[in-house]
């Protein structure tokens, strides 16, 4: 039986397209399994430059894009709304931030799922920080958001001063005033980056982030 | 000749397949790349259905022009999208250099520069060779053959989505309100 040309060059090219598309999974698949071990790092390195990020708010579904750096020291929240120990994060900011202990800082909450999820939680819903849902993996990548709650303390020049998990009220203050450090006086902070935690660890490594 | 038609035309719909599949596995990242190219304020969930209106915009021409490479008048339209992603790319390269375009989804990291404008003419150019005409039994399948065609072109764009679904990245993030 003779083939029409065309479905002998359709077949060669979908092959080529499949073999590409093969290529690309294998390759995300390495990247995946890089990303899961163990010993990578959580949280941006302290020092380090923080990178400029893009989420859709949720109280507008508008695009925003964050650049840190630009005189206004950012606290960021790296949560999930179906995660119990990032409740406990929300909750204390609200309290830090009813008490006005957050004042002259923008809070921000980063999640990755979408705006509906906030239902599940009776503290992402009464939240008044500004919540937003990641729009792209190079943010969790840049910020090495492994796992959640992972809070970051970034002065008003875009400098990473203190990332690690955090859940308590005393680690929220101790977070808001390590954005507030003069940028020339390089007071040292007790919270670095922390080593991985999975979630359920992470009410185990949170304290020893910085007690007040 | 012939063969290189049908390779062009072929090419051309597997590559719509693809940026249709993989653009729709994040529509939220191709939204925010489609509020670049609009000038007023538009709400997101509008943004959203604009992004998923294109990524189904181009899936089903790729689609047909693989499945029906008889009907030649679905050559046209092909050529059409492929020369508005070149002026998209032109665009962009003029108003948003460095920007991502997310044209395949997380399956590529390009951004609008020149070599992106290249690439784009390249493809129109490409659709424009396969608006040559071609001898009528190089392009006649039967019913199964097209049954076939039509399942690996579902299947491909399948495969794009899942790839893209699983790279899941973006580039790196760029729209323009500031916080």
């Amino acid at each position: 039986m003779k083939i029409p040309l065309y479905l002998a060059v359709a077949q060669w090219m979908l092959l080529f397209a499949f073999g590409l598309l093969l290529v690309v999974v294998y390759r995300q698949l390495g990247r995946t399994l890089r990303k899961t071990d163990t010993a990578d790092p959580l949280g941006p390195e302290v020092g380090s430059k923080a990178a400029s990020l893009e989420y859709s708010r949720f109280a507008d579904d508008t695009v925003q894009y964050l650049t840190p750096g630009d005189g206004q020291p950012t606290l960021l929240g790296f949560v999930e709304p179906t995660c119990l120990s990032c409740e406990k994060l929300v909750l204390a900011l609200g309290t830090a931030e009813q008490a006005g202990e957050l004042s002259g800082l923008r809070v921000l909450l980063l999640t990755s799922s979408p705006k509906s999820y906030l239902k599940v939680s009776d503290a992402f819903r009464a939240t008044r920080l500004e919540c937003g849902r990641i729009l792209a993996q190079a943010t969790t990548e840049a910020y090495r958001a492994t796992s959640t709650p992972l809070l970051v303390a970034i002065d008003r020049d875009g400098v990473v001063r203190a990332a690690a998990p955090a859940i308590q009220l005393a680690e929220v203050r101790t977070f808001s005033r390590a954005c507030l450090l003069p940028p020339a006086v390089g007071e040292s902070i007790p919270i670095t980056a922390a080593a991985p935690q999975h979630d359920n660890d992470l009410e185990a490594a949170a304290p020893a982030a910085g007690a007040d | 000749m012939d063969v290189l038609v049908l390779c062009a035309k072929t090419a051309v719909a597997c590559l719509l397949i693809v940026a249709g599949g993989a653009k729709l596995s994040d529509p939220a990242s191709f939204a925010s790349t489609v509020r670049l190219f609009i000038p007023f304020r538009v709400a997101w969930p509008l943004l959203s259905a604009i992004a998923v209106g294109v990524s189904l915009g181009s899936s089903p021409p790729g689609l047909a022009s693989l499945t029906l490479p008889a009907i030649t008048a679905l050559n046209a339209p092909v050529f059409a999208i492929a020369c508005a992603f070149a002026a998209v790319s032109a665009m962009g390269y003029a108003f948003h250099r460095g920007r991502s375009c997310r044209c395949f989804g997380a399956l590529s990291q390009r951004k609008f520069d020149a070599s992106g404008v290249l690439r784009s003419a390249v493809t129109a150019g490409i659709a424009a060779v396969a608006l040559a005409h071609t001898g009528p039994a190089a392009v006649q399948l039967d019913a199964t053959a097209r049954v076939l065609l039509l399942a690996a072109a579902g299947l491909l764009a399948l495969a794009a989505f899942t790839a893209a679904r699983a790279s899941s990245t973006g580039s790196e993030p760029e729209p323009e309100v500031v916080a």
